[in-house]
């Protein structure tokens, strides 16, 4: 599905450089839900975020669904459309009720009709138990209901794949449960997934493989039974010290 | 002494002066409204270039030169008086031309100037997560800033513009300089002919009042509407 080789980037301000990505292999196969863990400043979020090129890769190749898509003759808007993203932060449209952000994007790329958009719209609100928030807006509603409808919003776009960007941290504990509950889900039904998360629990249950990333390198990538039992790298060892 | 009512006959009944009133106030709501068109119009394109210069690492030459002529145009306007830039419009580069479309070019390009830093100052006060999450969904630069960034851009800056409106409203009160009859000339022209600068003076003044109290209830109303989205 993607595949990622020898990924560096370094961001550039007033006070220089910084190497954030240091030489990433990687590759995530069809139907394989990999959980990327690591400390804070690692690294990990940038990775994702190049993996849909949010941020341009200083150096190496990333291959999605057979092609090179950090090149400038690829359109960057057509590979995005078949990457779905979620983020911290949720990031829905406050000026749009929940049925307009979802329907938003598949109308104005002409993947569907405003009718279609808007029956993929419910059907997709129903699934995750919002289909009576269809005219609210984001505003109005909780933190975790609008994670559900970010994510929600970017499979209405039919994705190949999806990508998530520690969905649950910006979220109160009492509703981590619901947005995690909807992602097991979508795991179940073999969506292609790259997530980026704090929840343990949800990386032993879900992932297939796990990456360690610190310093901007993956330090680890194993299975989650070996990973949390069984840890090989002394980082990575040090980190789950810490955090379990 | 004359009575309220002579003066006031005189200044506005007598010999259908009234009609230098309507009639001025005719070219100033006309002025004003047009100019605010090729105000706001100017005022985003500039925006758009000054931000989307900022923001690119890699520019390109087309972008540079955009930005270049941004510059020099917010430079040139803001720098100069407006009366200066009308007279310079009529006097010298449009000299052909009718003197309220004059007018309304050059109030439009004054005003654009004024409103590409308000504009670029909406833009930016979108957070960079609304962006992301356009571009994530396979919306282009463009698409993304129509559809999501300028909405909430303009209503963020909403009651800048509509300051900017009431100020250009006033301004084109210079307009009698390139020979326009706009509501101050109106009353002015009354004055020349009665003697009495008080009462058509006092009357202009007022109907500015009027307008500019009207405009603010307008806002308000915008504002209400625009504050469904921000229920909670």
């Amino acid at each position: 599905m993607i595949s990622v080789k020898n990924l560096h980037k370094t961001f550039h301000n007033s006070k220089g450089a910084n190497e954030v990505l240091k030489g990433i292999d990687a590759e995530i196969k069809d139907g394989e839900k990999v959980v990327i863990i690591g400390p804070s400043g690692s690294g990990k979020s940038t990775f994702l975020r190049c993996m849909n090129l949010l941020e341009t890769p200083t150096e190496g190749e990333i291959w999605f669904d057979g092609k090179k898509i950090n090149d400038p003759k690829v359109n960057v808007d057509e590979v995005r459309a078949q990457m779905g993203m979620v983020f911290q932060q949720f990031n829905l449209f406050p000026n749009m009720t929940v049925r307009e952000n979802i329907t938003l994007a598949p109308v104005m790329l002409k993947k569907m009709t405003k009718d279609e958009a808007d029956d993929k719209a419910m059907k997709l609100l129903k699934r995750v138990g919002l289909e009576d928030k269809s005219e609210s807006y984001p505003g109005q509603l909780s933190g975790g209901q609008q994670q559900r409808i970010a994510i929600v919003r970017a499979l209405a776009m039919n994705p190949k794949m999806m990508l998530f960007d520690e969905p649950t941290s910006a979220l109160d504990p009492e509703m981590v449960g619901e947005v995690l509950n909807v992602m097991k889900e979508l795991a179940e039904e073999g969506m292609t997934m790259a997530v980026v998360t704090h929840e343990m629990a949800f990386a032993k249950e879900v992932a297939n493989r796990v990456f360690f990333v610190d310093y901007g390198k993956i330090l680890e990538e194993n299975t989650p039974e070996e990973f949390f039992n069984n840890p090989q790298h002394p980082r990575a060892k040090d980190f789950l010290s810490k955090i379990l | 002494m004359e009575s309220i009512s002579e003066k006031f006959y005189d200044a506005f009944v007598k010999n259908d002066r009234w009609m230098y009133i309507t009639n001025g106030l005719k070219n100033t709501v006309i002025i004003t409204a047009f100019a605010l068109i090729i105000g706001v119009v100017l005022g985003v394109i500039a925006a758009i270039v000054k931000v989307s210069y900022a923001k690119k690492t890699k520019k390109g030459v087309g972008l540079s030169i955009a930005n270049a002529i941004v510059t020099i145009y917010l430079t040139l306007i803001r720098g100069t008086p407006t009366v200066v830039q009308l007279m310079i419009m009529y006097f010298v580069i449009w000299k052909s031309g009718a003197p309220v479309a004059v007018a309304i070019v050059s109030f439009g390009i004054n005003s654009g100037a004024y409103l590409a830093e308000t504009f670029r100052s909406g833009i930016q006060s979108v957070g960079r997560g609304q962006e992301e999450a356009g571009r994530s969904l396979g919306l282009s630069y463009g698409q993304t800033m129509r559809k999501i960034i300028l909405p909430q851009a303009f209503k963020n800056v909403a009651p800048a513009v509509f300051n900017e409106f009431i100020t250009l409203l006033k301004e084109t009160s210079i307009a009698g300089y390139v020979g326009i009859q706009d509501l101050t000339k109106g009353g002015d022209i009354i004055r020349s002919q009665t003697y009495d600068a008080t009462t058509p003076l006092l009357l202009v003044a007022a109907i500015y009042l009027v307008i500019v109290i009207g405009l603010t209830q307008i806002l308000r109303v915008i504002e209400r509407r625009y504050a469904v989205s921000d229920q909670r």
